[in-house]
C-alpha cells in the first residue's frame, strides 16, 4: 500500500550509497559529501491508520502530510520522497509495513497515531537502526524504554492532563468569576476510562478553584442523555467538565438547549467539542465550550502557512491537532537532514538528537528533544469554539483571542 | 515409538509425505533467504496458521462455532507479561499459568453452553459475549495498567535469549514454526483417536451421537478447553513478539474473526486447511499490496476488499474451503489429511 510521490528521482539506496562513496573517493573531502546528500530526496517512510476503525483520524493526519512539501521547500529544506504506508490499525500491520518500507529503503520513518502501533514500529526503528519520529501517541511508556531511535513530538498523557488543568488556571485568573462546581461527564470507553483515571490523579496537584461534585458516565454509543443532563442540572453545578466524543458531545448539547440549562463553562478534556463536523452540525450552539488538546500556536507564522495550505488543499478543513503533530513529524525529519548532510540514520539520529526548531507551530519554545527522544516543552493550549471557528485562548504566549466568558446562554443567541 | 510415528504418518499418500517435507525445509531454510520484511510476514502467516488450528479444534472437528476466539489470545498475552512485568517471571513459566487460565475461561463457557443447551448461532454469541466482558474488565483492571495499556521492557537484539523470549524475529519465526508443526502433529493424532471420531460424530449430528452413548458434555469441554489451551500459547507469543497489548486491541472481535478467516477459506475440519488458508489469505494481501504499489495505486483498505472477495469465492465456488479442493487435485486423498 506504499506510495511514492513528490519527486520523479529514484535513486536506490544503494544506488545513493556507491554514487557518495565513489564521489568521496574522487574529492576526498567531507563538505563535498554533504553537498551530494542534500541533492538526493530523503526517502521517509509514513505510517498511518488508514483504513481499519482509526481510518477518519488515519486520513485526516495524511492531509498534514499531503500539504507538507510545497511548505518545506518554501522552508528552504531539502526534499522528502514520501513513502506511504496504511498500518491498517493494527499493530501486527504496523510492525510488517515498517519493515517492508525499511526494506525498500526508507532513511527515517514517521507515524504511527496510535500509541501501540506506535511501540511495534519503534521496536523495528530500533533493531534496524534507523530513525523513527512519532508524530502523535500519549503513552508514557514508548519514550521510557530507552531507545537511541525514537523520538517523539507530542505530550505524553500525563503532560496533557497536567496542561489542561495549567490552562485553565491561566483562564480563571484573568476572569472575575471562576466556578466553584463542576459535574464530571465521561464516556466509558477505554480512553474516557483512562480519563477518568487520570483526572482523579492529576487534578489534586493543580488545587483547582471547584470541586467536581458528581461524576457521571454514559455509554459512547447512547442515543438519549437527557437523563445524564438532568442529573448533572439537578446538582446546580458551575460548570461541566466533559470527556467525551463527537456524536455524545453533539447530543449533549442538544440536550442542554432542550433542558435550557446553560454552565458557566464546558471544559472538554478530549475530542468531540472542537470538531469540524460539531461546529457544522450545530452553528451558533456550538459556540463557547473550551476545549484542552495538544494544538498549534496560531501566532506562529509557520500555523499561518499551514493554516493557507490546508485551506488551499483542503476547503472547509479546520487546521487541528492532526495536520499539526503529522506536518512538524516531517519538518523535524526534513531540519535533521539538513543538519545532518547525510541519509546515514545514525548521523540523522545524531541530527535529531540536537534538534532546536524555533519556526514551528505547536505551542511552546520549539521542536527540541531530552535525552529520552520527547519533546518535553510542549504546551497544551485552551481553545474555544467561536462562529465555526477556533480561536486559542491560553496558554498566553500561543493565544490569539480572550476566553469569552461566562459560556452566552443557549437561549440568549441571535 | 515406532508404532506412534507409524500411525500418525499411515495412510498419506508418499507423494503427500514429500510434498509435507519440502514445504516443511523450506520453511526451515526460509531465513536464509528471506528479508526482515519476507520474515516479519511468514511470522504473520505461522502465527495465524497455529492459532487457526487451535480453533480447528474447536469447530472443524467438534462443530462448536467460536467467534470470540481472541479472549484465549488475550488471557494468555497478558497473564505472561503481566507475570514478567510484575514479578520477572520468564514466560515460559509464565506459558504454565497462562494456559490454565485460558483453559478455565473455555470451560467456564463451555460449561455454561454446554451444560444449559446453548448451541449453534446462541453459542458463537456466548463465545463474543465473554470475549467482550474481558475486553471491557481489562480496560478497568489497573494491575494490567487498564486501557493504558501494558509495555513489556524493551526487546534486546544482541543475542536471542530463548528463555526470556527477547531477540532476534528469526527466534520468534522459529518457535512459531515448531509450534505450527507440533499443532498439526498433535492435532493429526486427536483426529484419529477415539476422542477425534467422538468430536466428528459430535460434528455430524450431536443427537445421534447422544444415542450412540457418547457423553457429548465432556468430549465437547475437552474440545473447548484444549482449543482454548493451545490458542493462549499464541497470545504469549504475540505479548513477547510485540511487547505492549492494549485491550481494544487485542480482544476486539475482529481479532476473532481474523483468525477464523484461515480455516474458513483452508477448509474447515480439515487437518492442513487452516495452514493453507494462512498462506492464501496473508501471503495473497501481501501480494496484493505489493502489486497496487508497483503500479502506483494507493488504495487503503483494499486488503479487507481481497478478503471479502476471498471468502465469497470460497462460499460459493468451495464452500468445502480450498484444501479439500487442491487435494483432489494433486492426488492426496487421504481422509482429514
Amino acid at each position: 500500500m506504499s506510495r511514492k510521490s513528490q519527486n520523479s528521482t529514484r535513486v536506490s539506496r544503494r544506488t545513493f550509497s556507491a554514487g557518495l562513496g565513489a564521489a568521496g573517493i574522487v574529492a576526498g573531502t567531507a563538505p563535498f559529501n554533504i553537498v551530494r546528500a542534500q541533492g538526493t530526496p530523503l526517502k521517509v517512510g509514513v505510517l498511518l491508520p488508514r483504513s481499519g476503525y482509526q481510518a477518519g483520524i488515519g486520513q485526516d493526519c495524511q492531509r498534514g502530510v499531503d500539504i507538507t512539501a510545497g511548505i518545506l521547500k518554501d522552508m528552504g529544506m531539502p526534499p522528502l520522497q514520501l513513502m506511504n504506508a496504511d498500518t491498517e490499525t493494527n499493530v501486527e500491520i504496523a510492525r510488517s509495513r515498517a519493515e517492508k518500507l525499511i526494506s525498500e529503503g526508507a532513511q527515517l520513518l514517521v507515524g504511527a497515531f496510535d500509541s501501540g502501533q506506535s511501540t511495534a514500529i519503534a521496536q523495528v526503528a530500533e533493531q534496524k537502526g534507523i530513525p523513527y519520529v512519532i508524530n502523535i501517541a500519549a503513552a508514557p511508556p514508548i519514550t521510557e524504554q530507552g531507545y537511541k531511535f525514537v523520538f517523539r513530538n507530542f505530550p505524553t498523557a500525563g503532560m496533557i492532563l497536567g496542561g489542561a488543568f495549567a490552562a485553565q488556571k491561566e483562564i480563571f485568573a484573568a476572569s472575575s468569576s471562576v466556578p466553584k462546581t463542576a459535574v464530571f461527564l465521561h464516556v466509558n470507553d477505554t480512553f474516557g476510562t483512562a480519563m477518568k483515571g487520570g483526572i482523579g490523579a492529576v487534578m489534586p496537584k493543580f488545587d483547582m478553584p471547584y470541586k467536581i461534585v458528581e461524576t457521571i458516565s454514559y455509554d459512547p454509543a447512547a442515543r438519549d442523555l437527557s437523563v445524564e443532563i438532568s442529573k448533572a442540572k439537578a446538582t446546580g453545578a458551575d460548570a461541566l467538565i466533559m470527556v467525551s466524543r463527537l456524536n455524545d458531545a453533539i447530543l449533549l448539547t442538544r440536550e442542554l438547549v432542550k433542558q435550557r440549562w446553560s454552565p458557566m463553562a464546558i471544559l472538554s478534556m478530549g475530542p468531540g467539542w472542537y470538531e469540524d463536523q460539531y461546529l457544522k452540525t450545530l452553528g451558533k450552539l456550538s459556540d463557547g465550550p473550551l476545549s484542552f488538546v495538544p494544538w498549534y500556536d496560531p501566532n506562529k507564522p509557520l500555523s499561518k502557512q499551514l493554516e493557507a495550505a490546508l485551506a488551499k488543499a483542503h476547503a472547509g478543513v479546520n487546521l487541528n491537532t492532526n495536520h499539526v503533530y503529522t506536518f512538524e513529524a516531517l519538518l523535524v525529519a526534513a531540519d535533521a537532514y539538513k543538519r545532518a548532510g547525510s541519509t546515514d540514520p545514525k548521523a540523522l539520529a545524531d541530527a535529531i538528537r540536537t534538534t532546536n526548531i524555533t519556526n514551528n507551530t505547536s505551542p511552546g519554545p520549539g521542536i527540541l528533544f531530552d535525552a529520552k527522544g520527547q519533546n518535553s516543552s510542549l504546551k497544551i493550549s485552551g481553545i474555544q469554539n467561536r462562529g465555526g471557528k477556533l480561536v486559542t485562548v491560553a496558554p498566553k504566549e500561543a493565544a490569539n483571542a480572550k476566553a469569552e466568558w461566562p459560556l452566552t446562554p443557549y437561549d440568549k443567541r441571535a | 515409538m515406532g508404532g506412534i510415528i507409524a500411525r500418525l504418518f499411515g495412510g498419506i499418500p508418499r507423494r503427500g509425505l514429500i510434498l509435507l517435507g519440502v514445504l516443511l525445509l523450506a520453511l526451515i531454510a526460509a531465513p536464509l533467504f528471506a528479508g526482515s520484511y519476507l520474515l516479519t510476514v511468514l511470522i504473520l502467516i505461522l502465527y495465524f496458521a497455529y492459532i487457526g488450528q487451535a480453533w480447528n479444534i474447536m469447530m472443524g472437528f467438534a462443530g462448536q462455532l467460536s467467534l470470540g476466539h481472541a479472549l484465549y489470545v488475550g488471557l494468555g498475552a497478558y497473564t505472561a507479561a503481566a507475570l514478567y512485568v510484575h514479578f520477572g517471571i520468564g514466560p515460559w513459566i509464565g506459558l504454565l499459568v497462562a494456559v490454565p487460565v485460558a483453559a478455565l475461561a473455555g470451560a467456564f463457557i463451555g460449561f455454561l453452553a454446554f451444560r444449559f443447551r446453548v448451541g449453534g448461532v446462541y453459542f458463537a454469541i456466548l463465545t463474543i459475549a465473554v470475549a467482550e466482558f474481558a475486553r471491557v474488565g481489562f480496560d478497568h483492571l489497573t494491575w494490567t495498567k487498564g486501557s493504558a495499556g501494558l509495555f513489556l521492557p524493551v526487546a534486546q537484539y544482541t543475542h536471542n535469549d530463548l528463555w526470556n523470549l527477547r531477540g532476534h524475529p528469526v527466534m520468534f519465526y522459529y518457535i512459531l514454526l515448531t509450534a505450527t508443526v507440533l499443532a498439526l502433529i498433535g492435532c493429526r493424532a486427536l483426529l484419529q483417536s477415539r476422542m477425534g471420531y467422538f468430536w466428528q460424530a459430535i460434528r455430524e449430528d450431536e443427537e445421534a451421537a447422544r444415542s450412540a452413548g457418547i457423553d457429548t458434555f465432556y468430549y465437547k469441554m475437552v474440545a473447548v478447553v484444549i482449543s482454548a489451551g493451545m490458542t493462549s500459547f499464541a497470545g504469549v507469543i504475540y505479548a513477547f513478539f510485540y511487547n505492549n497489548l492494549f485491550p481494544e486491541q487485542v480482544f476486539h472481535i475482529s481479532r476473532s474473526i481474523e483468525i477464523i478467516l484461515g480455516p474458513i477459506v483452508g477448509g474447515v475440519g480439515t487437518l492442513f486447511g487452516p495452514i493453507l488458508g494462512a498462506f492464501i489469505l496473508t501471503g495473497l494481501a501481501e501480494t496484493l499490496s505489493a502489486t497496487l504499489e508497483g503500479l502506483g495505486i494507493d488504495l487503503p483498505g483494499a486488503k479487507q476488499v481481497f478478503y471479502g472477495i476471498c471468502l465469497l469465492l470460497v462460499i460459493v465456488a468451495l464452500p468445502d474451503g480450498v484444501w479439500p479442493w487442491l487435494r483432489k487435485r494433486i492426488g492426496l486423498t487421504e481422509r482429514g489429511s
